[in-house]
């Protein structure tokens, strides 16, 4: 896919990125990368083990040094420390609290290397930390915390200072699932009052968080949008049926022929291996309620025993599909 | 924020890690003991010696003597009237820089690279004033350690006599003084060679390599007798440092200084475009 078909329209952008390329001696990890962030939104990168989510977001952070391409973050090179530093919240992926320090020294001194006075400093780390859940650890020490503690505290150091743009890097990574859902409900309330870029390979979560979202792989751009459109979840909808199901006219089978001649429907497929019909439809003359809607009824008349209706394929199906 | 506010902050917790961790207790203890231990002894050894010469000597002369083997004349007579031990303290001080900058400073940014916490410091940090903040973070956790040590040998050489307290703490304190910038020069050179490695164990290695280096092309210096070399080492400084000559003091403090400020500026560019 070209990359100017993949960059999202231009706007205003909490982060630009144009051509951007990495090498590591003769490996390239990423390579001629563009796209646009629009402020408040929710962003995620995509993609397989060694696609370049890693290192194209180390890039956002300043962590690694482009070899070729610029990178904008509200407006500034990701290393203009003194004019990010309170503007630009990072949780690096595996990077280990200091163990020597307490989690109340540690958030004050990060709080103060953002240059707030010293009980501002106090006050603020006390708040990032009751955001996420963690005000009983206050005097524990960094290196005594369990997994889904430390990347609270980390989190908490993330959200310091009321930041504009927030870079996460496989913010759940090694959680159990509870700890993972409190951590998701706790960005979520961050959604449209941050812009917030998400790196990880729970595509479930990505789908759950993000407005949109880049698919990466083999460090290039392979696919960027809205979820919609990356999940064609305004273009079809898809039916699993009851297992045993067969196509027919007669009841209890599914009628492809009947599903194709619905109003504004393109097309119509029955997969009889997974028993999931798709329903491909004009998304401009309707939305995907109204075709579920039609289908449903359809199916319901034929008396077909229906197991679930989604919007879309899924982004884990797309990014199955996607190839560089 | 100014880097100078950086550079404090960085430094300030520095210091706390230092001796928060075990290592750096254990350093401190270990060297605080070895300091009392060694200036009983050397104070000991001055006691025997004075009572062992041969009566009518001039203890004076004979120091002037002594220190004349070691510095230039005119530096020789300045330390005419130091307490020996003080003197001997000073020596073992200078020895045990090298291994105490080693063992304190090693691990102060390799061991941050290599867990990847320097990625919570490097949005929020200049990189330069990171890099600052632990070559001064380091130097103060040797001063420090240095200074207990100094504390607890000039308390026992006061007990143990014969020096009056203010003889003592007088050449105690321009002693010690005269380590703080060597040392300098040391935690730069440590912070320089050890910030080019992710593993702390490499760190220390090529940190005690470097040193190793430096204290061959001394004696190279000696043998070759090419004693601008001898410089290389840090601690050659002394002779000038304890120079009564202001000019000489002055170059002294002016070479470690430069020493310890062009290594560290070189540790912050060489990071400044690092990878972290």
């Amino acid at each position: 896919m070209s990359n100017a078909i993949a960059t999202a329209p231009r706007f205003e952008t909490a982060v630009r990125v144009r051509k951007l390329g990495k090498r590591f001696g003769s490996k390239t990890a990423v390579e001629d990368l563009s796209l646009d962030i629009a402020p408040g939104a929710a962003f995620g990168f995509i993609g397989p083990n060694g696609a370049g989510k890693t290192t194209t977001f180390s890039m956002l952070a300043g962590y690694l040094r482009p070899t070729a391409g610029t990178i904008e973050v509200l407006g500034f090179a990701p290393h203009a420390v003194n004019t990010l530093r309170s503007r630009v919240g990072v949780l690096p992926q595996d990077a280990l609290l200091p163990a020597s320090d307490t989690v109340g020294e540690f958030l004050v001194h990060m709080a103060r290397l953002q240059d707030l006075p010293k009980n501002e400093a106090l006050a603020g780390a006390h708040d990032a930390l009751a955001e996420v859940g963690g005000q009983a650890w206050w005097k524990q020490r960094c290196g005594s915390l369990s997994h889904g503690m430390a990347k609270r505290v980390a989190l908490a150091q993330a959200f310091l200072g009321k930041p504009q743009l927030l870079l996460l890097d496989e913010p759940t990574a090694g959680l159990d699932p509870r700890v993972a859902y409190e951590l998701r409900q706790i960005i979520k309330y961050r959604k449209g009052r941050t812009t917030i870029v998400i790196s990880s390979h729970n595509l479930h979560e990505l789908e759950e968080l993000c407005d949109a979202a880049a698919i990466l792989d083999r460090g290039r751009l392979v696919a960027c949008g809205s979820m919609s459109e990356l999940t064609a979840a305004n273009e079809e909808i898809r039916v699993l049926v009851a297992p045993g199901t067969r196509r027919g006219a007669e009841p209890g089978r599914v009628p492809v022929q009947a599903l194709r001649e619905l109003p504004s429907v393109k097309s119509a497929e029955l997969d009889d291996e997974r028993l999931e019909i798709v329903v491909y439809f004009e998304r401009a003359q309707v939305d995907a309620e109204t075709v579920i809607g039609h289908v449903l009824r359809t199916l319901l008349d034929n008396q077909v025993r229906i197991s679930g209706v989604t919007k879309g394929r899924g982004l884990e199906r797309r990014v199955m599909e996607v190839r560089a | 924020m100014s880097p100078i506010t950086e550079v404090a902050l960085v430094t300030g917790r520095e210091v706390r890690r230092s001796f928060r961790s075990t290592k750096g207790v254990l350093l401190a203890v270990l060297s605080v003991a070895a300091g009392a231990g060694f200036s009983m002894l050397f104070a000991w050894l001055d006691r025997v010696k004075r009572e062992n010469l041969p009566p009518g000597t001039d203890w004076r002369a004979a120091q002037e003597q002594f220190f004349a083997q070691w510095y230039a004349p005119e530096t020789g007579r300045a330390l005419a009237s130091c307490p020996y031990s003080l003197w001997m303290m000073l020596i073992a001080t200078l020895w045990l820089a090298p291994w105490l900058v080693a063992l304190m400073a090693f691990d102060a940014v390799s061991g941050e690279m290599q867990h990847r916490t320097v990625c919570f410091w490097t949005i929020r940090v200049r990189r330069p004033s990171y890099m600052i903040g632990k070559a001064l973070g380091a130097w103060s956790a040797v001063v420090a350690v240095t200074l207990g040590m100094n504390l607890v040998v000039w308390a026992v050489t006061i007990a143990l006599g014969p020096w009056p307290a203010a003889n003592v703490i007088g050449w105690g304190a321009r002693f010690f003084a005269v380590t703080l910038p060597i040392s300098a020069a040391w935690c730069g050179i440590a912070t320089l060679v050890g910030s080019q490695f992710k593993t702390p164990i490499l760190s220390l290695l090529f940190i005690c390599t470097a040193f190793f280096c430096l204290w061959l092309l001394r004696v190279t210096a000696g043998f070759a007798q090419a004693h601008w070399l001898a410089y290389a080492y840090p601690n050659t400084f002394d002779a000038l440092l304890l120079s009564p000559n202001l000019a000489d003091a002055a170059r002294g403090l002016l070479s470690t200084g430069l020493i310890a400020l062009a290594t560290a500026t070189a540790a912050a560019l060489a990071f400044q475009r690092k990878d972290v």
